[in-house]
């Protein structure tokens, strides 16, 4: 894990508690992961009466070095002796240390979740519906009497966040193809489970 | 039912008949088949029956539906039969019609024998006539049937099991997909479509057209498709 000097100074003086007093340090803490984890995180996270009195520009510097360094932990999937090894290089007491720790294992599974959550890939398909229909004519061909299908799969585009959907025709053969494709892949997947 | 044959229809068709007397005048000029046929070796003097010239223009009238109008097979056969090539021409797209018409509502034999009797046709044309139209039908409603508006229709399906263990945002993932190769053609083009599945999805797919595979064998469409016929 490569972090910045930025950070580690950010760090230090988060140690201070001539800086930082318990309180304080309690509320940065909260409102760092706050602002990462929560969708409707407040602007004004770091608005609290009770970090009125530390100067802005530190407060600032300090919120975005443990933002950064949760994310790149969080990313690492860091576990606590590498934390602990961090945070006392940068003059953590034990108290402080064992606090950051338990606060991260709390939202370690909702940190990871928003880390895997980006990032690019296919199309996904979310869903399908399908329709029976049987042809009776048309105006180039009376006397069909066909069945056929009509399927459409629902797909989620990840980056641009839209939802285009693929329909198709098709006959009772071709469903029967597709359904037993399908289901090869899922048995596959069941025995690679079992691996 | 029987088909309605218009006024203008009748005329391009009685060129036919008039076919037999070209064709006797054409004997021993000839070789047999004309257009774009090789050439049969000199000094071969089959007579033009009227038989194979009516079959040869059934033909030309299903490579006609076929491949679309071959001015040059018009040309030749105008020649050899000494008619202008616009009433070949005409004789051509008005037995399409008729056998396109035919196969389009697939008319019975009687059916058939009986709109065409409205020509006047002789018993041996007329045999002649429901001949091609039998031999040609299925074919002609093949083509018929891509005349309809269609929709992109499924030709295949390429499945991939992949597993993500990293990502720029996230080391040490194991999340497993499936890629799936979607194969769709609309009017002869094909295309691909690459999508992705999850497999709890995919299971919800399989379940979901195993249904719609289903319901052909309920009660209620096994009695639609026997009465509607």
């Amino acid at each position: 894990m490569e972090l910045s000097e930025s950070v580690q100074k950010g760090f230090q003086m988060l140690a201070d508690p001539g800086s930082f007093d318990s309180n304080a340090f309690t509320l940065l803490l909260r409102a760092a992961f706050q602002s990462l984890l929560d969708a409707q995180a407040d602007e004004a996270v770091l608005d609290h009466p009770d970090l009125k009195h530390i100067d802005p520009v530190v407060l600032k510097h300090c919120h975005a070095a443990a933002a950064t360094y949760i994310l790149e932990a969080g990313k690492h999937r860091a576990d606590k002796s590498t934390l602990s090894t961090y945070l006392e290089d940068c003059k953590f007491d034990r108290e402080r240390i064992e606090q950051f720790c338990t606060e991260y294992q709390n939202n370690k599974n909702s940190l990871e979740t928003l880390l895997g959550s980006i990032g690019r890939s296919l199309p996904h398909i979310t869903d399908v519906s399908w329709r029976l229909e049987y042809q009776i004519k048309t105006n180039q061909l009376h006397k069909m009497y066909r069945p056929a299908y009509l399927v459409t799969l629902n797909v989620q585009n990840t980056d641009s966040q839209s939802y285009p959907e693929i329909s198709f025709s098709c006959s009772m053969e071709q469903l029967q193809d597709l359904v037993g494709k399908l289901k090869d892949a899922s048995k596959s997947l069941e025995r690679a489970t079992q691996l | 039912m029987l088909l309605e044959l218009s006024e203008e229809h009748k005329e391009h068709l009685a060129f036919l008949p008039q076919v037999d007397s070209a064709g006797q005048g054409a004997r021993g000029r000839c070789s047999v088949g004309w257009g774009g046929g090789p050439k049969a070796a000199p000094g071969t003097q089959e007579p033009l029956t009227f038989i194979a010239v009516v079959a040869e223009f059934g033909r030309i009238a299903v490579e006609f539906l076929r491949r679309g109008a071959n001015p040059k097979i018009y040309e030749g056969a105008a020649r050899k039969l000494n008619v202008s090539s616009d009433t070949v021409q005409h004789g051509v797209e008005g037995l399409t019609y008729l056998l396109t018409e035919s196969s389009k509502l697939m008319i019975s034999e009687l059916d058939f024998q009986d709109s065409v009797f409205v020509l006047g046709f002789s018993e041996e044309l007329n045999k002649l006539l429901l001949q091609l139209y039998l031999d040609n039908r299925k074919e002609i409603r093949t083509i018929l049937s891509e005349l309809a508006p269609s929709l992109p229709s499924y030709h295949n399906l390429e499945w991939r099991l992949d597993v993500q263990l990293a990502s720029r945002s996230l080391r040490q993932q194991i999340k497993p997909a499936v890629t799936i190769k979607l194969h769709l053609s609309q009017n002869g083009d094909h295309n691909t479509k690459v999508l992705q599945t999850d497999p709890a999805t995919l299971l919800h797919l399989v379940q979901q057209l195993e249904q719609a595979l289903e319901e052909m064998k309920t009660n209620h469409c096994r009695r639609v498709v026997r009465n509607i016929k």
